[in-house]
């Protein structure tokens, strides 16, 4: 695997939750520093989780949407040609879930705040030149079964308007020349292998999302499901993780989070269980040649992270 | 019963546990701190610890504190257990100024109120509108406007036991040209006045000046410092001047900035104030540093002049 051509999430920076200095992290400076610091881990690539909701609290330090990149750049080229100063060569994806919108029991504001800031997105994935744009179908189903406690008989409802949603941003996806990807995170109503109907639901040109984590934790083997699917990848995210999710904290309203046994469910590439190495080299045995990302969410240290990150790549054969 | 007591507003980002149970174990998994910011059970402890028996909360909490806790209540017991009650939430007026809005926003305002009386709470500070950067210069009619906001939710929320207390940012629409006129045009029956000492410094209010006109307005505080008063319209009315680029802070710890805080104690014991302060400490690197920072200077400055 040619691992120079392997990008890093910024999700490595935990935005939203607690922990001393986290302060800086709303600050153009942090990110534009931070920027060196991963071309200097040996990324050149990265991929950019797209967050409206630093849109609202006049936080447009923190690079995370169309409204931040314009309010200190001008536009994408701007924020483009400021990576290409401090080494990033290119934004490969974009990542979007609408955790966000579910809030209330109001479906229609749901799924329109979903389309609207995933179109949104899925254009400002286009102006940055990325090759995917990975979205997560539905919102955690613990956070939908709170607002909607009757979820499990809305099944066929929930589906039918994601579909509706999707076919979309598909049809936008190819005219922007941008692959729209779908996430089978294991806390979704679409989590596992179901992803696979929604998939076939929808036009050839929308892949399938491998993130060895998410499957890790739902139970299911990376490198079985890389083999069944491997035509219908569009990306590959190298998560890691200890995590089998055996209590169905899937469920739970804060499902990263297991409310029943604290624990850092996305552990740093190469530290937890995951045999990324292995996967790595099936994907060269599969002649995979699209996008890899690393991604260290949950990382409680990101510089730690970056570096654990390479020295993960290092051990990948050449 | 001291004359103040003291509250902190939550700044804390997200905190994903209610209470951890398997502390020791989570801390072994990255041998970092991040086990000692995750739980509502030590943060509320933290809180309790240092004196600071109130917790204000913010609207943004909400979508993370209802699915941690299953509702208002819930968390108002949890926190009451730890010695700490739920003294308000924060409350923003998005563009109460706009005549073709005011449906929409007394109908948000009641429903915060709503809110803060599930909580237990009695205060709700409140932001009259957006920011200055691109709504403002705010006409005469629009400040009139958001005064009759004001107006209705302060009468809805008095009838349920509710102080509103109008909150000025620095880079408010609502701004130093027409921050006293909003004031004075509001009902003093219904609508109070909480002041942040470093934001209304920041806008270009004299702290001491600004409470001695207004002391029979004021319902609680927001307490921090600044070593930034008197900014000029070109900072307050940027855009997202908030949160700056290079790091710089608008906002410190009680005495690490410039504000006379002393002289503000001062004229709290003269005009025999009683009730809630909140502390903040938005713009902290480290929230459980700045909470013991400041109830050092409370009580070895502060409080020494008016308890």
């Amino acid at each position: 695997m040619h691992t120079d051509s392997i990008s890093i999430s910024l999700d490595l920076i935990n935005r939203h939750h607690q922990e001393p200095n986290r302060n800086r992290y709303e600050s153009r400076y942090f990110w534009e520093e931070l920027y060196t610091l991963i071309a200097t881990a040996g990324f050149t690539g990265i991929e950019i989780p797209y967050e409206p909701v630093w849109q609202f609290g006049g936080r447009s330090g923190v690079p995370m949407n169309r409204y931040c990149v314009n309010t200190k750049y001008g536009d994408a080229a701007g924020y483009r040609a400021l990576l290409q100063t401090r080494g990033i060569a290119r934004v490969t994806g974009i990542t979007f879930d609408p955790n966000l919108f579910m809030r209330n029991d109001n479906l229609g504001f749901f799924f329109g705040a979903t389309g609207h800031f995933a179109g949104e997105a899925l254009a400002h994935a286009a102006d940055l030149g990325a090759d995917y744009f990975a979205i997560s179908p539905s919102a955690y189903y613990g956070r939908i079964a709170q607002y909607h406690p009757d979820l499990d008989s809305q099944i066929e409802m929930f589906t039918q308007r994601t579909l509706d949603l999707l076919g979309n941003l598909a049809s936008k996806a190819a005219e922007l020349g941008v692959t729209l990807v779908l996430r089978n995170d294991y806390w979704g109503l679409f989590g596992g292998e179901k992803i696979l109907p929604l998939l076939d639901a929808l036009p050839d040109t929308v892949k399938l999302d491998l993130d060895t984590a998410h499957l890790h934790v739902a139970g299911i083997d990376a490198a079985g499901f890389a083999r069944a699917h491997i035509g219908r990848i569009g990306c590959v995210h190298l998560t890691d993780t200890d995590f089998v999710d055996t209590a169905q904290i899937w469920k739970t309203p804060n499902p990263e989070f297991p409310a029943n046994r604290a624990t850092q469910v996305f552990r740093d590439p190469g530290t937890g269980s995951v045999d990324l190495t292995g996967i790595a080299a099936l994907l060269d045995q599969l002649n995979y040649h699209g996008p890899v990302t690393c991604s260290a969410r949950q990382t409680r240290d990101p510089f730690r992270a970056l570096l654990r990150s390479r020295a993960l790549l290092n051990q990948f054969q050449k | 019963m001291p004359n103040i007591r003291y509250a902190n507003m939550s700044h804390w980002k997200s905190i994903p546990y209610k209470q951890i149970e398997n502390f020791r174990d989570f801390y072994y998994e990255d041998k970092t701190n991040g086990a000692y910011y995750s739980d509502w059970d030590n943060i509320l402890k933290y809180q309790s610890a240092l004196g600071f028996d109130g917790i204000e909360i913010a609207p943004w909490d909400m979508a993370d504190i209802l699915p941690l806790f299953g509702s208002p209540e819930a968390f108002t017991e949890f926190a009451k257990a730890r010695g700490v009650e739920v003294i308000g939430m924060f409350h923003g007026a998005h563009a109460s100024h706009a005549a073709d809005h005011y449906d929409e926003a007394v109908r948000s305002g009641r429903e915060a109120v709503d809110t803060i009386v599930r909580f237990g709470g009695s205060y709700m500070n409140t932001c009259p509108t957006q920011n200055y950067f691109g709504t403002g210069p705010l006409s005469r009619e629009e400040v009139q406007q958001c005064a009759k906001v004001m107006n209705e939710i302060g009468a809805y929320a008095t009838d349920h036991g509710v102080k509103i207390g109008l909150h000025n940012e620095f880079f408010c629409a609502i701004n130093l040209p027409n921050h006293r006129e909003l004031i004075e045009i509001t009902d003093p029956r219904y609508v109070h006045y909480c002041i942040d000492t470093a934001q209304i410094s920041i806008m270009g209010e004299d702290l001491l000046t600004f409470y001695d006109d207004y002391h029979d307005r004021i319902s609680t505080f927001h307490l921090k410092d600044t070593a930034s008063s008197n900014q000029p319209d070109s900072v307050r009315y940027a855009q997202d001047p908030e949160i700056t680029d290079d790091g710089t802070r608008w906002f410190w710890e009680p005495g690490k900035g410039e504000l006379d805080l002393q002289g503000l104690y001062h004229l709290l014991k003269k005009h025999a104030f009683k009730g809630w302060m909140s502390i903040e400490y938005d713009g902290s690197p480290d929230l459980l540093a700045s909470m013991a920072m400041t109830r050092y200077y409370l009580d070895n400055t502060l409080r020494p002049i008016y308890d």
